[in-house]
């Protein structure tokens, strides 16, 4: 390990050994070392929230090169660029993010005028294709579920009795058609299903614990 | 400075309660976890040392030993590998088990001259991403392969991301998709346009209300822990092999603490319970 590298390591070890000290340990004097950390997330946060602009560049650097090469597709990075570049402009002058709310600089009528068209973009079309595309997953779900649910082996049976059972007791229907149903569904999502997921969540849990802490100590395992 | 250190040593002065006493007490309700946290701990490096010393071998991933093979059907198919990391910050679990998958795919890719892809949603996983794959190619002499165009920040908004990605996978037809890390409802999306263009697919997440998508939709999905401990498996480090049986000690202590716990409930006793509230 060179000078640096150990030196990074002493910074990432002892970053996260304050951390987790503060979460079990208050220590209000001399010094409050929650106050400390929460500081210390806040100047990360800021940190991490500067390096948007590497995004934008990263964006316009590929779709400017695909407009100016007149590569496949095209059009759609023109668009692309077109949208978010203006999107940016119609939401510094009028939008809840407005960097001058006051009009000190940029003029009331302007705002005025851009502002219907920043609402149309945001709630008319911004809003709309976002629910266009989360409702895509209706049909991925049924497309997925028609490939899972197959009774190839006696697990994907059961998988298969069990989702069907779960899947009536949802409908509305099902209590009409025989009132068990719905307990049959309730049995199974809190029982079978509660346990699996609690499983494996607690095994999750504890690789990330190994994880986190051989990332902390890049400790040589088995030495 | 003498005064003041003669103050500290004797307790019977005002100015040594003033000067040397350090407020702290223990959070509440953290006390049982502080306990357990340390017991796990303990078990997870004595089990490391055990495995290492003896050279246990482990239950192998199928889906891991079958990545070398997969990248190397890209080759051979001259089409490319594509990797997303996942949509979360790059200060979660997932994330960083994801990089750290992206390190050796990449490395391989290199090697075989096989053209990566890496779409990401977070710019500053997008700036670790981007000096990750640059560096792998530069080692393996094959840096006239990677391009800006490689390693992409799509957006950082959850459906604008996997439509950009759903595009991408539709234009570039890779041999293997790979997306393990954070995922939320884009995961199937990313999963089924992934499935009707990739000739092969791996998967995998912590998050268990998408792991049902994953294993419908993947050839292979690394379930929960498996996604922390891919990188065990990955390397040729003997001893990583040792951080595998480590977490698998402190599941033997959460699953004696669940029986002892059920069982004295069961009988009227509240004792584990009651501790763990500590």
């Amino acid at each position: 390990m060179t000078r640096a590298e150990l030196l990074l390591q002493v910074l990432i070890f002892s970053l996260g050994f304050f951390y987790a000290l503060v979460y079990y340990v208050r220590v209000t004097e001399p010094v409050d070392l929650q106050a400390v950390s929460d500081q210390l997330f806040a100047y990360l946060t800021s940190m991490l929230t500067a390096a948007f602009a590497i995004g934008i560049i990263n964006l316009t650097r590929i779709h400017w090169g695909n407009v100016k090469g007149r590569r496949p597709a095209w059009k759609y990075s023109l668009v692309l660029l077109v949208c978010m570049y203006g999107m940016a402009v119609a939401s510094m002058i009028a939008s809840p993010f407005a960097v001058d709310p006051q009009n000190v600089v940029i003029p009331a009528s302007l705002v005025s005028l851009v502002d219907p068209i920043w609402e149309f973009l945001y709630y008319k079309v911004l809003v709309s294709v976002n629910a266009t595309i989360f409702s895509l997953l209706a049909f991925f779900i049924a497309s997925a579920a028609y490939r899972a649910f197959k009774a190839r082996s006696l697990e994907s049976s059961i998988l298969l009795v069990a989702g069907l059972l779960v899947v009536i007791g949802q409908a509305p229907i099902a209590d009409l058609i025989w009132p068990g149903f719905s307990s049959i569904r309730d049995w199974i999502m809190a029982y079978p299903n509660t346990a699996g997921q609690r499983g494996i969540i607690i095994g999750a849990a504890l690789g990330i614990l190994a994880f986190s802490v051989r990332r902390m100590i890049r400790y040589p395992w088995g030495r | 400075m003498q005064q003041s250190i003669r103050n500290i040593l004797n307790p019977s002065t005002d100015n040594c309660k003033k000067s040397a006493y350090v407020m702290f007490e223990l959070a509440k309700g953290r006390m049982a976890q502080a306990l357990l946290l340390m017991i796990v701990l303990t078990a997870i490096f004595a089990a490391s040392r055990i495995a290492s010393k003896r050279k246990l071998k482990t239950r192998g991933i199928p889906g891991i030993e079958r990545l070398d093979k997969w990248i190397k059907q890209a080759a051979d198919l001259n089409r490319p590998v594509f990797f997303t990391p996942g949509t979360g910050a790059v200060t979660t679990p997932d994330t960083l088990a994801a990089l750290a998958l992206l390190d050796h795919v990449a490395k391989r890719c290199a090697e075989l001259s096989v053209r990566l892809i890496v779409a990401n949603a977070d710019f500053n996983v997008h700036q670790v991403t981007e000096d990750m794959v640059r560096n792998a190619y530069d080692k393996a002499g094959n840096g006239q392969l990677y391009s800006s165009d490689s390693v992409r920040y799509i957006s950082g908004r959850q459906f604008a991301f996997a439509a950009g990605v759903m595009g991408l996978l539709r234009r570039e037809k890779p041999a293997l998709n790979i997306f393990v890390g954070d995922y939320q409802a884009e995961a199937l999306e990313i999963a089924e346009a992934g499935r009707d263009e990739a000739i092969a697919q791996f998967g995998g997440t912590s998050n268990v209300d998408q792991l049902p998508f994953f294993m419908a939709t993947c050839d292979h999905t690394l379930i929960g822990e498996e996604l922390y401990t891919a990188q065990g498996y990955l390397t040729d480090d003997p001893h990583a092999i040792s951080s595998l049986v480590g977490p698998d000690a402190g599941k033997i202590i959460a699953i004696l603490l669940i029986l002892a716990g059920a069982l004295l409930a069961s009988f009227g006793n509240q004792l584990i319970s009651t501790f763990l509230k500590l």
